[in-house]
């Protein structure tokens, strides 16, 4: 070969690393980056590591370009490999190796990748296809590992690749050739890319625009899943949350529990934090004493649905009924009725607790130990925001013969067991239910009949006498739960996959019935529910409570309990007159769990104690000062809360105070005139606070306060106009209402593909109306000639008449006139005269191209006749050879 | 160009009546003639070669020949090749003359304007290198003197299958030197059967072939093949053509310079054997086979039958893909 001949070949390496390997490296880079980003263990340096793979690509790349054989290169690079292993082994010092040994095997792999990309995209054509699919890949689990997972997160991340893809397939015709590189035709060849690009992108618009609800809404979907999905603590059970596994469901404002629950095959946790609390609960050792934190009651067990269920007519129901997110800042709520309701007058302590819902937490119920009576918001120190949102104090009448160890697992416990004895003890006063309201008694025994339910009546009537004390018939439940086998093993266990099958067909009741007298297996929902219906039985007014379980974890925040969505709990309340609802947790401690309990993390610091919180409308604001006189009628004096007759306006200092709108903070400018406001104002020593005097009214207290008044807080509260507020409170029963299945999903998604399949069908088609369009716009007769013939061409090919390698003159010749006389071969020798003679139009030209142009397509249509014809635009593989042709050249003449 | 498009008409016609079936083969003979070169007619036996160059001779000769009158008609020699063959057989020699008792030089049978040389590769390389030379230089050097040929003149070369015993095969250098190399080929059923039925008409009655065209007719013709335009686009696919048949993988020796101009040249003549006045991407596919072909080396068989086509391919494609270029 000459040597011109090798300059020309090295130029020609040049300008394929320019336009194939660079862009393949630069999205390697983004590749790596994100997959560093994702995994933070493989975060060394992404540089380096895509050095390595551009030395592998750019390496593999010119050597096969230069015809290099594989198996000779593979041998001595497997050859090279060998030999650096063996040298990194002899290091000195074992970290050194260790270490050295990690690296290498990262760069090693990454160099090989380079290589073996570098091999594909020099000799395989369709090679990028390969490179762009595995690098989606692993952009998508890279993505799934992350938590934020969204449709928009994942086209982001995924839209270099399709740009690469979508580049690569413009290039790939165009590498088969010696490539000229000069101004006009790079400047050409930029501006159809974008064109291309453009069309794509348009198609893609178009999908979006026209399915862009179901998109959402498997976004949403998708992100629901996907929150719950893939985080470290479910990966061992192999499977992700799912709703419909889980005590708990999700839905815009968090995660809640369940209003109606049922056994199932297997249950599903994630790891959430939910809340965290302080409780104030203590042994009288000091040491505290958690207890379960009520979300609901299911008092009603629905035979239809075979689930339990919350009811709305329930005899002396103590639930504290109010939304915590709609309550204004610092302001209470108390409902004294509750201890009327629960019925228990002996052993009555009032307990206070805070509770900080984290994000995930559903905002709308009240979360407490049982049973709340008093609520009031407080806000959540600045630096504890980003876990967690909102807070509230709460006040509640709990037994003094409550706590939230598991009955059954105290054993260990000598004081723990000693309590519970104590508690057996006080409760073998209570001898029946005869004193009982039958209203009531009958509501919280009725069980259903038949089948299955009249047979776990029998085992429990065979445990114990229907006569015997109440507390012994709990214990009798509790000892049919405990008992062992023969080798002194528990025959009941706590599993979270009670089921053998993992079909959710199988009705609940059947589940039940297998864990009660076959598999002896299950988690709290199995122990809670086969407990009621066995209680129940026994004629012990029963109900079935879902909330936390309280891990009392000892460490140094004393009463400060955390709350993970895997802590979401079912068990059963049982009631003794006198003393109330008490809980009788059935379920056996889960022998296997190894995990140790999750650390606590740093409580938020409690709010400061505010003297006056008032309820305000702004009126003017001056920003210099930072005063603003604000009108008011409703307020809080140290902790009473107090409404005006008539609305006083008073001046605010808000030069040192926190500003928050919608419990994020915010700055002074916030603030409108008109704007609903909270305003606190601490107890300090340093501000002239007056004392509170009882005997004095309230509206005298107000004029003797300060003025201004200096605020410590301004709350404004959310400028939501009042239809919003509805659209809010309604949502979730819709959200409950659009739960979208996997099939839905499935349906979606065939439809987009179905719809850009379409789309990509329709392609050849748009094409001839493109060519035929040009057609219409050439007046030039050149031009005419030129776009006449290239939508010949392009019309007989679809046809179904394919030039192969002869020249289109021999092709009209032999083939097109053959079949559909159409004289293209008289047009044909007269546009080779005008593309090749360089002369000029002689006169009759125009009539033979007009008249070609005229009857080629009925000349078709009249053949084949005009469906088929239109059909055979459809035919996509037939079009893309089209555009392939010629199908071989000689730069993919090498051997490999 | 009416004119010519009749004569070049009537001539191949006329050759057409004694070869039956092979209008390409003739019309690949009449454009070597037209672009001033030379052709090497390789077949088995008994194809028909001879009686091709023969028939065209005759087709433009006028019998007897006087060389050096210009228009004094066209001369034919046909020499039969033989190993025992001597240059001298062909140039001439010089001998003595008792009149003049002087040596005179004795003109071979290379003087004429169309020349016959039959079974070139069976006579010894001398003898064929002295032919070559004079085909390329158009002139005969024997002593100290350089006799000038006239500058019509066609050499029809024809050649056996080189695997046959009993030849010399000619070097690639020497095969460079003809404009084309065809081979010939057996004619199909009908063509062969129609071949017989004249034979049989005519019976042993000596062939009669029509002179159709003179010595000018044929200088003219010349003439106008040069003039044929072709368009820069095609220009710059035979560059291509001729590079890739260099860095083609399987091809050991690509084609010289003077390959490409050979091409054109022939070329041109082709495209006004088909009545144009303009090449075309057809005279491409048609003429790179018989043009090209003998002048590369083929890594091997499989790649020989190939590799070529396959870059003709190429080229003419991307031409057939390319637009109107230039608009007047």
């Amino acid at each position: 070969m000459s040597m011109i001949s090798n300059q020309d070949r090295f130029q020609q390496l040049l300008i394929r690393l320019v336009l194939v390997v660079v862009p393949t490296i630069i999205i390697a880079y983004i590749t790596l980056r994100f997959v560093n980003f994702s995994y933070t263990a493989l975060n060394t340096a992404v540089i380096s590591q895509a050095m390595v793979f551009a030395l592998g690509l750019v390496l593999a790349y010119s050597l096969y370009y230069y015809g290099a054989r594989l198996l000779i290169t593979l041998l001595v690079l497997m050859f090279a490999y060998w030999l650096a292993e063996r040298i990194i082994s002899r290091l000195p010092g074992e970290f050194d190796v260790f270490y050295a040994t990690a690296r290498f095997q990262l760069y090693s792999t990454l160099f090989i990748f380079g290589w073996v990309f570098g091999f594909l995209l020099e000799r395989v054509r369709w090679s990028y296809i390969l490179l762009f699919s595995t690098l989606s890949a692993v952009t998508l689990i890279s993505i799934s590992s992350t938590i934020d997972i969204s449709l928009s997160y994942i086209l982001l991340h995924l839209f270099p690749m399709v740009l690469y893809g979508l580049y690569m397939l413009f290039l790939s015709p165009l590498l088969t050739d010696r490539i000229e590189m000069n101004l006009k035709k790079s400047g050409k060849l930029v501006v159809r890319f974008g064109l291309f690009v453009l069309l794509i992108l348009l198609a893609f618009a178009i999908t979006e625009r026209l399915f862009k609800n179901e998109l959402k809404a498997v976004e949403k979907e998708l992100a629901a899943r996907g929150t719950s999905d893939n985080k470290g603590g479910s990966k061992e059970e192999g499977s992700g949350y799912d709703d419909r596994y889980g005590l708990m469901e999700k839905d815009h404002d968090g995660y809640r529990l369940k209003d109606t629950m049922k056994v199932n095959t297997k249950m599903s946790q994630s790891d959430k934090l939910m809340f965290c609390s302080k409780l104030d609960n203590y042994f009288p050792d000091g040491s505290p004493m958690p207890l379960y934190f009520v979300y609901h009651y299911l008092t009603k067990y629905d035979v239809a649905r075979e689930s339990f269920v919350r009811d709305v007519n329930v005899p002396s129901l103590e639930e504290f009924d109010v939304d915590p997110a709609v309550l204004p800042m610092y302001y209470s709520y108390t409902d004294t009725s509750v201890i009327r309701k629960s019925m228990a007058r002996k052993l009555r302590k009032v307990v206070d607790a805070q509770v900080y819902l984290s994000s995930d937490s559903w905002k709308h119920a009240v979360l407490g130990p049982a049973s709340v009576f008093s609520i009031q918001t407080i806000p959540v120190e600045k630096d504890f925001q980003k876990t967690f949102t909102s807070a509230y104090k709460i006040r509640s009448y709990a037994s003094e013969l409550n706590n939230a160890y598991f009955v059954y697992n105290v054993s260990a416990d000598p004081m723990l067991a000693a309590i519970q004895e104590q508690r057996h003890q006080e409760l073998r006063s209570v001898n029946d239910y005869k004193r009982l309201d039958s209203t009531f008694c009958a509501y919280y025994t009725q069980h259903p009949k038949g089948g299955i339910y009249d047979s776990i009546v029998k085992l429990s009537l065979g445990l114990i006498s229907k006569d015997s004390r109440p507390v012994e018939k709990v214990l009798a439940v509790r000892d049919f739960f405990l008992q062992r086998n023969e080798n002194g093993k528990r025959i009941f266990r706590y599993t979270l996959k009670p089921g053998a099958v993992d079909d959710p067909n199988i009705p609940s009741s059947k589940m039940l019935y297998d864990f009660l007298f076959r598999t002896h297996a299950g988690y709290c929902t199995y122990y809670a529910g086969a407990s009621l219906f066995m209680l129940r039985a026994l004629g012990i007014p029963t109900r079935f409570t879902t909330g936390f379980a309280a891990v009392n974890r000892s460490d140094k925040n004393k009463g400060w309990y955390w709350f993970y969505a895997s802590q979401a709990h079912a068990w059963t309340q049982v009631y003794f007159p006198g003393y109330g609802w008490l809980d009788f947790d059935m379920t056996i401690g889960n022998e296997d769990q190894q995990e140790a309990p999750k650390p606590d993390g740093t409580p938020p610091l409690p709010p400061p104690d505010p003297w006056l919180v008032l309820n305000v409308k702004s009126e003017s604001v001056t920003v210099v000062t930072k005063q603003f006189d604000a009108t008011f009628q409703q307020l809080i004096f140290f902790d009473t809360p107090y409404e005006l007759s008539t609305a006083r306006t008073k001046t605010i200092d808000a030069s040192l105070c926190r500003v928050l709108y919608d419990k994020k903070d915010t700055t002074f400018s916030a603030i409108l005139p008109g704007d609903s406001l909270i305003i606190v104002s601490y107890k300090d020593e340093a501000k002239a606070v007056p004392k509170p005097i009882k005997v004095m009214s309230i509206e005298k207290l107000v004029d003797e306060f300060p003025s201004p008044i200096v605020a410590d807080e301004i709350h404004i509260r959310p400028r939501v106009k009042e239809e919003k507020k509805e659209d809010t409170s309604r949502s979730p029963v819709e959200i409950a209402e659009k739960k979208i299945t996997w099939q839905a999903i499935t349906w979606t998604a065939t439809k987009v593909i179905a719809w850009l399949l379409a789309l990509l069908l329709m392609l050849p088609l748009l094409y001839l109306v493109y060519r035929l369009m040009r057609i219409a716009l050439a007046r030039e007769p050149h031009t005419r000639a030129d776009e006449v013939y290239r939508a010949a061409l392009y019309r007989f090919h679809m046809a179904g008449i394919e030039r192969d390698n002869e020249t289109p003159l021999d092709y009209a010749h032999a083939k097109v006139d053959p079949a559909f006389g159409a004289d293209f071969e008289e047009f044909m020798r007269l546009y080779l005269r005008l593309k090749y003679a360089g002369g000029s139009v002689r006169p009759g030209d125009t009539d033979i191209i007009d008249r070609f142009a005229k009857v080629a397509g009925p000349g078709i249509h009249k053949k084949n006749g005009f469906v088929p014809t239109l059909l055979s635009y459809f035919n996509v593989v037939r079009a893309i050879r089209y555009f392939q042709h010629p199908e071989k050249t000689d730069y993919e003449n090498q051997s490999i | 160009m009416k004119d010519t498009g009749t004569k070049l008409l009537t001539l191949t016609n006329n050759i057409e009546t004694i070869i039956r079936g092979k209008p390409q083969e003739i019309k690949y003979v009449v454009t070597a003639l037209l672009a001033k070169g030379h052709i090497l007619l390789e077949d088995n036996p008994g194809a028909g070669k001879t009686v091709l160059a023969k028939t065209l001779a005759q087709s433009i000769s006028e019998g007897v020949a006087d060389l050096h009158t210009p228009g004094g008609g066209v001369a034919f020699r046909r020499i039969q090749f033989t190993p025992d063959l001597l240059p001298m057989d062909l140039i001439g020699s010089y001998i003595f003359d008792q009149d003049k008792k002087d040596f005179v030089f004795k003109k071979g049978p290379l003087f004429t304007h169309v020349l016959l040389a039959d079974e070139i590769n069976r006579a010894s390389p001398k003898v064929q290198s002295a032919l070559l030379e004079c085909m390329a230089e158009n002139q005969i050097s024997a002593g100290d003197t350089t006799f000038p040929l006239d500058q019509f003149f066609f050499t029809i070369a024809t050649q056996n299958p080189i695997e046959m015993e009993g030849t010399y095969p000619l070097p690639v250098a020497q095969l460079d030197r003809f404009f084309m190399k065809i081979t010939f080929g057996y004619v199909s059923e009908d063509v062969e059967f129609d071949i017989y039925t004249n034979y049989l008409d005519i019976g042993n009655a000596k062939n009669t072939v029509k002179q159709v065209l003179t010595y000018h007719d044929i200088i003219q013709l010349q003439q106008e093949a040069e003039n044929v335009y072709v368009h820069p686009e095609l220009v710059k696919a035979i560059v291509r053509l001729v590079q890739s048949t260099r860095s083609h993988k399987e091809i050991a020796l690509g084609s010289s310079t003077r390959g490409g101009i050979i091409f054109i040249k022939c070329l041109k003549a082709w495209a006004l054997v088909n009545q144009r006045d303009y090449v075309i991407e057809d005279d491409l596919r048609a003429l790179a086979q018989p043009v090209l072909h003998h002048r590369l080396i083929f890594r091997n068989h499989e790649a020989s039958r190939t590799a070529l086509q396959h870059i003709v391919d190429q080229e003419v494609n991307r031409l057939a893909k390319m637009g109107i270029q230039s608009k007047p």
